[in-house]
């Protein structure tokens, strides 16, 4: 591997380890306070991702006034799903995760009458670049996706420890009885969780639309990498569900570009596989939750 | 004076009344197709191949509006009306084979048009129980086995050697070459053509192919791998189009500055806006939009191309053209022209019609039917294709017409080396 190629896998991977954070973290949050496993979260990626379609690269507003608009969409998306589909099935979390089943199929067939089946085109923002160091290419697109990781992220985890509102969510998702006991609305924590988690994913799904020209069948592929994460994490984990969003995209990215794809997609089985047989929690599930 | 009033039992039997009347009186209108012959179209309309079956559909209805308001298809005494059924196969052999079964049993199609690749196998043995006919656009599903499969329109991907034939004779400074494709039915046997036609004009293919997977989402990787290797140009193989974009974007991205060739360019007008006029400039891949004053060419055997493109366009939008638009259309041509000359629409007489003296009439010209050394049949119409490169204004255009046969006796041991080398020839195939 050359210097010049070996950076530009870093760059490569870093890409990939923001949205899949993004996307991860919304993900565990959800899973963490609503105990629910939310299979719609890769459609509300793709949610977000159309938000772009149909607000900047349809009407022509400005990138991030539509990207702004598909984080708030995809979180009211989630208030909506929090409202219909988890909130009266909260104590049977079998019944939340086949009704998010449901809600997938719906916002799938929504997006083909609305916006067909073919992939969309989202013109790029702008097509500027940087060229880092040995000749690595990073482009401000992907700049974005980066630095919105970085911010939201940290804002996220400023959020859930210092303030009251997080420290409920967290209250929650530890144990959901004791939180309710000490006066803490489950519903409100619901709500937030669903927005903040559905957020997320629809503003990792808005930065990326320019990059991956959205189809209504893309949520597939990031939920099953966003399993894969939040297993090795721990269930529950926000710090594990980041750090191996991280590892989880050096690996993969390193082996598409030394081997192939697909034994990049084996060794990421392999890796879940080898943490569930060490450590069944996950690298983080025992220490900490939401 | 009598006041007139109707009330609605007697409005409802007058109305039906004179409805009848009118029935039996009017001299009969005689539509110059009463009866109607229904061809099957068993291609994916969903999913990430969609590309290279809806499009195709869409091609047919303009075909199938001409051909009916021109008095539709004159087989025997009769003419008939031309009625398309469609099943979406999904790019899946179990749906496809629903799909026949469907289209043969239910709907009693003549003929069943298909894409083929993965979901033929999943037809095939319907083809083979029912005695149907079928087309593919990928005489890789050809086998001695598979005598009504037919690939009458494009012999993907041997027409890929012109191409680069083309690049070779007219940019004899590009020496080396990086090929990528998606791993499956169709990027293989396209791998090996490019690797062939690569030998062949003496261009060195640097490393080998890659093959990745077609879950991928993230091509950064890919292209990254891809221009480590320095190459003067990149091919694309036959990815769809889904592939082609973000890889093309990629290219552009990391600053890739030579040639690019591809089997298709879908959406061409796309990958232009995601990258630069300047970048797509001599972009070549194979499959003309029918507005190309070539297509006016003597021996063009498409009816009234520009005029098609232009309906086309009208009725789907510019930037829904793709690779297949025609094809399937062209394919219908040809099945009309055999079945006039059969006097029947039973498969077996259609296509002993379609066949008679060895050759056929290609979209692009006289065409023999062949492959018996590549796919142990000679089921497939091969004549000449045309080479498309997007211009200055980011507009395709053709380059030229090349003969696929010419290539063929000249190297036709490269292209059985590398088709065996990667377990493509039919005998190979499972």
């Amino acid at each position: 591997m050359t210097v010049e190629l070996f950076f530009q896998t870093v760059v490569n991977a870093t890409y990939a380890a923001s949205y899949m954070a993004l996307i991860a973290v919304g993900f565990v949050l959800i899973f963490g306070v609503m105990g629910v496993v939310n299979f719609a979260h890769g459609e509300l990626y793709m949610a977000g991702a159309y938000t772009v379609v149909a607000l900047y690269a349809g009407v022509g507003l400005p990138f991030f006034v539509a990207v702004a608009a598909g984080l708030v969409f995809v979180g009211l998306l989630g208030l909506l799903m929090e409202l219909a589909l988890f909130r009266p099935l909260r104590d049977n979390p079998l019944g939340g995760l086949i009704a998010s089943i449901g809600f997938l199929l719906i916002l799938q067939t929504i997006a083909v009458l609305g916006f067909g089946v073919r992939m969309k085109n989202v013109p790029p923002s702008t097509q500027e670049k940087l060229v880092l160091m040995d000749g690595a290419v990073l482009t401000y697109q992907r700049l974005y996706v980066i630095l919105a990781a970085v911010i939201l992220l940290t804002a996220l985890w400023f959020f859930l420890r210092k303030s009251k509102f997080g420290w409920a969510l967290r209250a929650c998702a530890q144990d959901r009885e004791a939180a309710v006991l000490q006066g803490m609305s489950i519903n409100q924590t619901a709500r937030l969780a669903m927005f903040i988690g559905a957020a997320l994913a629809g503003v990792a799904g808005a930065l990326t639309a320019p990059l991956v020209s959205p189809t209504p069948f893309m949520g597939h592929s990031v939920i099953v990498t966003a399993f894969i994460i939040i297993i090795v994490g721990g269930l529950g984990s926000l710090e594990g569900a980041v750090l191996v969003a991280i590892l989880y995209a050096f690996v993969h990215t390193f082996v598409t570009t030394l081997y192939d794809g697909t034994l990049a997609n084996i060794v990421g089985l392999l890796l879940m596989l080898g943490v569930l047989i060490v450590k069944p929690t996950g690298l983080f599930g025992a220490k900490e939750r939401a | 004076m009598t006041k007139f009033a109707m009330n609605r039992r007697d409005f409802l039997s007058t109305t039906a009344a004179v409805t009848v009347m009118a029935g039996v009186s009017m001299p009969k209108m005689s539509f110059a197709a009463d009866k109607v012959v229904k061809i099957g179209f068993l291609a994916p309309l969903t999913g990430a191949v969609a590309a290279w079956g809806k499009p195709g559909l869409d091609g047919c209805k303009i075909w199938a509006d001409w051909v009916n308001a021109d008095g539709g298809v004159k087989i025997g005494d009769d003419a008939y009306k031309v009625e398309f059924v469609a099943y979406d196969d999904e790019y899946d052999p179990s749906k496809a084979r629903t799909g026949a079964v469907k289209l043969i049993k239910e709907d009693d199609v003549k003929f069943i048009m298909m894409l083929g690749g993965d979901p033929w196998p999943g037809a095939s043995p319907v083809a083979e129980k029912e005695n149907m006919l079928f087309s593919t656009l990928l005489p890789s599903d050809l086998s001695p086995d598979t005598e009504l499969l037919v690939a009458p329109c494009e012999v993907h991907p041997i027409y890929n050697v012109t191409g680069v034939e083309w690049l070779a004779e007219n940019k004899p400074e590009l020496k080396t070459a990086v090929v990528c494709a998606q791993d499956d039915s169709l990027g293989k046997p396209s791998v090996a053509t490019y690797l062939a036609a690569f030998e062949a004009a003496g261009i060195e293919v640097l490393g080998d192919p890659i093959f990745f997977d077609p879950a991928t989402t993230d091509f950064a990787p890919i292209m990254s791998k891809m221009l480590a290797l320095k190459p003067d140009i990149i091919c694309l193989d036959t990815c769809y189009a889904d592939y082609v974009h973000p890889l093309t974007e990629q290219a552009f991205q990391q600053g890739f500055k030579g040639q690019m060739i591809s089997c298709t360019a879908d959406f061409y007008e796309k990958m232009v806006e995601k990258t630069s006029k300047e970048f797509m400039d001599g972009f070549i891949f194979q499959f003309p939009d029918f507005d190309d004053p070539a297509m006016n060419a003597e021996h063009i055997n498409f009816q009234k191309p520009n005029d098609f493109y232009a309906e086309y366009v009208k009725r789907y939008g510019k930037g829904e053209w793709s690779a297949v638009s025609w094809e399937y259309a062209s394919i219908m041509d040809l099945w009309a022209n055999a079945a006039g000359r059969a006097g029947t629409t039973e498969p077996v007489k259609v296509l002993e019609a379609m066949k008679v003296g060895g050759t056929g009439k290609q979209a692009f010209g006289e065409a023999k039917w062949w492959g018996k050394e590549l796919f142990g049949i000679d089921n497939a119409l091969v004549g000449q294709w045309p080479v498309v490169a997007i211009d200055k204004d980011g507009k395709a255009r053709i380059q030229d017409f090349k003969s696929i046969p010419a290539w063929w006796d000249k190297h036709k041991d490269l292209l059985i080396k590398h088709m065996k080398a990667l377990n493509q020839m039919y005998y190979q195939r499972s």
